[in-house]
């Protein structure tokens, strides 16, 4: 068999087993590990691959961002610093249509810029906004639909797990990563707010509500102390990362310190829920790590079937131009997205694509950011949407279906969509901040 | 068939040399016997291995020959440090990538230790000339660097050990500019090509010109399952290439060299010579890292004093005064 | 007789998950432990001019610590990363094929954690006898042998758990307690 063949084979194999339910990592490290040994009819080589990437992947220091993100996140949010920020949102937005709608973005967009992980700033405003827009009557599916679309901004506003998982399969910089991360995240948060206000204008039915009755503006003492622990968090994160002072790591390990700090000095924490944060932060480290291991046991399987320098040929050979490789890459990415997570769809289809992007002279960085938005699609997106299954489980309201909540979602799915062509149209929106 | 293996990208200096050196001049070679044909296969940038792996990815057949990234080994590859523990002798890039690559063939060390890793040693490659010091402030000797904190990698951190309260910072190449633009380190230990790469000018506009030294830091080599089975003709052709692949990138390390520094220059950087004595007086400051690196080898019953002592022969001869005699008061 | 098996198998799952969970609680305080590390290098190096020169080798070294001490539990608890929308479908129609598509997802991936542990044992050997390190010497320095044996074991404890997971899934004794998922956040793949 050709390279190509193996590889196509390999892919296929892959998705069946994986769609059958069969884990992630051990479908790509299963079907690598079988793929070499018929290949070179080599039981041995197959099993030094194991051997090298096994201790290898995990190994590397800027993963250390990972668990401290996530411990960051859990953190925060348990300190209940999501739920603040919203409050301190709302008073600004009730007197627009849909305005609590437009908060929830906002304060998703704040508050992604201290969480890694989506599924933390789901869960955190299921519980907060979802409430408040029903209690104004607003329409549920709409309400869900906000809360879901903006939870990605938790993963594309730097600090990201999948802008990390990203760099260390392209090799690329976690801090330019996160830096090229800003604009398209705030961009989307831009679109989502000017979508909800489209539809307030056009289907002021599908999004519902009243206007407040009651509201008044936040004492400046209650919007500081409601904000400023945010912004501490921040600022030390993202300040540290871009002005140099600390590693992306070494950021990390400060945010968690100072928000444990922030959370024990407003009484937010106690022993178990400390403990809790930690042992699910483990949780979450190893499944993402193995994760990536048995990823980088796949995309070497690649690279020895040598497919990256047959891709690269039939590259030269087609003349495939950028705009078909960019809407073969987009369809692949919606169409793994339908049932698996983000993390997975960035780890099969990176090694896939990166040697028919790389000689083409276009920036890594842009291609990041463009495969993390496109991957994090699959989150809003039946059926299996992990997003949309969080908000669900933490609304806890049997008015609202699983299907309400994916109806929701699909308009800002769409809205992602059109940021993403965008994105990859300007790649400037993404890696000018970066001259 | 040989698959060539990396992990860094096709577009480093001594990759893209063997890309378009070693491999085309072995072909050519082969091609006027036509006995034989070599089919490559480059895996380069991580797509087989990372940097640290080649070594790894050679041992267990990953790849058929690759470019090790020495200075990542020193448990495995002890005796690859040896121009690294002995700086202040040679900035000629050429004469440490000969005389390396001679005490490898003459003394049974270092095979013995690539054979251990089931690799066969075909070449060393020496990248870069020297490191020199990068400063925010105009600096002339060790005086100034005490109490301040320092950037830099690996082993020459050890070079700091003898100065008065200053910090060796670990970093990557990467972070050395954020690192002194920040004022988190006053002082980085570069060599003028990564200077010029990383716009070091900018951040640290005075270079100390202390001539740390050249200093090796990949190493060619051959799965030794694979090198077996190739034919005597071909082995020939590829220890010739090797060698002059050795001295060709040494070479063009010496051009680079000059080339970045008059472009660190352009770009508003001042060069400050440092005087032999200032040199001397660093270099007597030092621990003896050589005398350390020979005894840890001479107690595993390996010749290390002796190799130190043909290393240092070898520079001497070719016309460079140590700054320190490393090999000075050895039995 | 099968009885006697039945109660055997038991207990050893019982076995296998207790050790999961006490590799767990220390993984766990290794995250905690890696927080330490890297805050102690970032106040030491900026307050003190005393940067800790191992912290890259510790890092490394907790990382391995907490994803493989991690890992058994993971399993355990059935975290790893899987897409079971098929599965949750064919569950109420065909619970039997449901059943043994389980125990085939269950066997392969027993079958890949055996695969490791054979592959990782003669490096932990190998790292044994030679002492090898990381890092720089003079510097900071680390032994090999212990990530390597980390590994082994956590490859082996994951077969064992998910060998016990083929052969209780007929029993159909349930294995996870899903009361630590209450009210959580959900990982990426979690069935609902
Ligand atoms: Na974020
Ligand atoms: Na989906």
């Amino acid at each position: 068999m050709s390279p190509i063949e193996i590889g196509v084979v390999s892919v296929i194999a892959i998705i069946v087993l994986v769609y059958l339910g069969l884990y992630i990592p051990v479908a790509l490290g299963v079907v690598s590990f079988v793929s070499i040994w018929l290949m070179r009819d080599d039981f041995e080589l197959s099993m030094n691959l194991l051997k090298i990437a096994v201790g290898d992947s995990v190994m590397e220091y800027t993963f250390a961002t990972v668990p401290l993100f996530t411990f960051m996140g859990l953190i925060v949010s348990k300190a209940g610093m999501g739920a603040d920020i919203y409050e301190v949102m709302n008073s600004g937005f009730k007197k627009v249509k849909g305005g609590i709608g437009m908060a929830t973005v906002g304060a998703n967009a704040v508050f992604a810029a201290v969480t890694g992980s989506s599924i933390a700033s789901a869960s955190v405003f299921a519980k907060v906004s979802v409430p408040e827009m029903l209690k104004y009557d607003y329409n549920p599916r709409f309400a869900v639909g906000v809360v879901a679309g903006s939870s990605v901004l938790g993963m594309i506003i730097p600090p990201s797990a999948m802008l990390i998982i990203y760099s260390f399969v392209a090799e690329q910089s976690v801090g330019e990563m996160f830096l090229a991360g800003v604009v398209p995240g705030v961009l989307l948060a831009i679109a989502y707010i000017a979508a909800i206000w489209l539809m307030g204008k056009f289907t002021p039915n599908y999004v519902g509500g009243k206007p407040a009755t009651e509201y008044e503006w936040m004492s400046f003492k209650e919007i500081f102390s409601k904000t400023a622990p945010l912004v501490t968090l921040i600022t030390v994160v993202l300040g540290g990362i871009y002005t140099g002072w600390m590693t992306p790591v070494e950021a990390g390990a400060a945010g968690a310190a100072v928000g444990l700090i922030i959370a024990i000095v407003r009484r937010k924490i106690n022993l178990k829920i400390f403990w809790e944060a930690l042992i699910e932060t483990g949780h979450i480290t190893a499944s993402i790590l193995f994760l990536i291991t048995a990823a980088s046991i796949y995309s070497r399987m690649l690279g020895l079937a040598g497919l990256p320098n047959e891709l690269a040929v039939i590259l030269e050979q087609n003349q495939m131009s950028f705009m078909m490789i960019m809407v073969i890459y987009v369809c692949l990415m919606l169409f793994l997205g339908t049932l698996l997570d983000t993390a997975s769809i960035i780890l099969i289809v990176v090694p896939l694509f990166l040697p028919l992007i790389e000689p083409m002279g276009l920036s890594l960085v842009w291609f990041g950011i463009i495969t993390v938005i496109g991957a994090e699609i699959g989150l809003l997106t039946p059926p299996l949407g992990i997003s949309c299954f969080v908000i669900k489980a933490s609304v806890d309201d049997d008015r609202i279906s699983l299907k309400d909540v994916f109806m929701g979602a699909l308009p800002f799915a769409f809205v992602m969509l059109i940021v993403l062509i965008l994105l990859i149209n300007y790649p400037v929106l993404s890696i000018g901040i970066l001259h | 068939k040989a698959v060539v293996i990396d992990g860094y990208p096709a577009k480093a200096m001594w990759v893209d040399e063997f890309s378009n050196f070693f491999i085309p001049q072995v072909n050519e070679r082969l091609a006027k016997t036509n006995n034989y044909k070599i089919d490559w296969q480059e895996s380069y940038g991580g797509t087989i291995v990372k940097p640290k792996g080649v070594l790894d990815g050679i041992k267990l057949g990953l790849g058929d020959i690759g470019i090790v990234t020495t200075v990542f080994h020193n448990s495995k590859l002890p005796s690859q440090s040896l121009a690294a523990v002995t700086p202040f002798v040679s900035v000629d890039a050429r004469v440490v990538a000969k005389a390396m690559d001679e005490i490898t063939k003459e003394f049974p060390t270092m095979e013995k230790e690539f054979s251990k890793q089931k690799q066969v040693y075909l070449a060393t490659g020496v990248v870069l000339n020297t490191y020199q010091i990068f400063s925010k402030e105009r600096i002339e000797s060790i005086k100034d660097l005490e109490g301040g904190k320092v950037a830099g990698a690996g082993i020459i951190l050890r070079y700091l050990d003898g100065i008065n309260n200053a910090a060796g910072v670990r970093g990557g190449l990467t972070d050395f500019y954020n690192m002194l633009s920040t004022g988190l380190v006053d002082h980085a230990m570069l060599w003028p090509e990564a200077a010029k790469t990383f716009k070091i000018a900018e951040v640290a506009p005075f270079m100390l010109k202390a001539d740390l030294g050249a200093v090796n830091s990949k190493t060619v080599t051959a799965n030794s399952r694979f090198w077996k089975k190739l034919p005597d003709e071909v082995k020939q052709v590829i220890q010739e290439v090797a060698v002059e692949y050795r001295d060709h990138i040494a070479e063009i390390a010496m051009d680079r060299a000059q080339e970045s520094l008059d472009a660190y220059i352009a770009a508003g950087g001042t060069v400050v010579t440092m005087s032999q004595e200032a040199r001397k007086e660093w270099a007597d400051s030092m621990p003896n890292l050589a005398a350390e690196w020979a005894a840890g080898l001479d107690k595993k019953g390996e010749p290390g004093t002796e190799m130190l002592r043909a290393y240092m022969g070898k520079l001497t001869a070719a016309g460079f005064t140590p700054a320190r005699d490393w090999a000075a008061g050895l039995k | 007789m099968s009885n006697i098996l039945v109660q055997g198998t038991n207990k050893l799952s019982r076995i296998a998950n207790v050790t999961a969970i006490i590799a767990n609680t220390v993984g766990t305080l290794m995250v905690l432990c890696l927080v330490i590390v890297v805050d102690y290098d970032v106040i030491a190096r900026g307050a003190f001019n005393k940067p800790f020169g191992g912290a890259v080798e510790v890092v490394q070294f907790t990382m391995v610590l907490i994803v493989f001490l991690q890992l058994p539990d993971v399993v355990r608890v059935n975290r790893l990363t899987r897409s079971d929308g098929f599965l949750a479908i064919m569950q109420p129609r065909f619970p039997n094929i449901a059943m043994w598509v389980r125990r085939f997802i269950d066997s392969v991936s027993a079958i890949l954690m055996t695969l490791i542990a054979i592959a990782i044992w003669p490096e932990f050997v190998e790292m044994f006898e030679t002492k090898d390190y990381f890092g720089v010497p003079g510097v900071f320095v680390a032994p090999w042998w212990p990530i390597k044996l980390v590994i082994f074991l956590s490859a082996s404890l994951c077969a064992l758990i998910f060998i016990l997971k083929v052969i209780l899934a007929a029993t159909n004794i349930k294995l996870i307690r899903m009361d630590e998922m209450k009210d959580k956040a959900v990982p990426s793949g979690e069935k609902i």
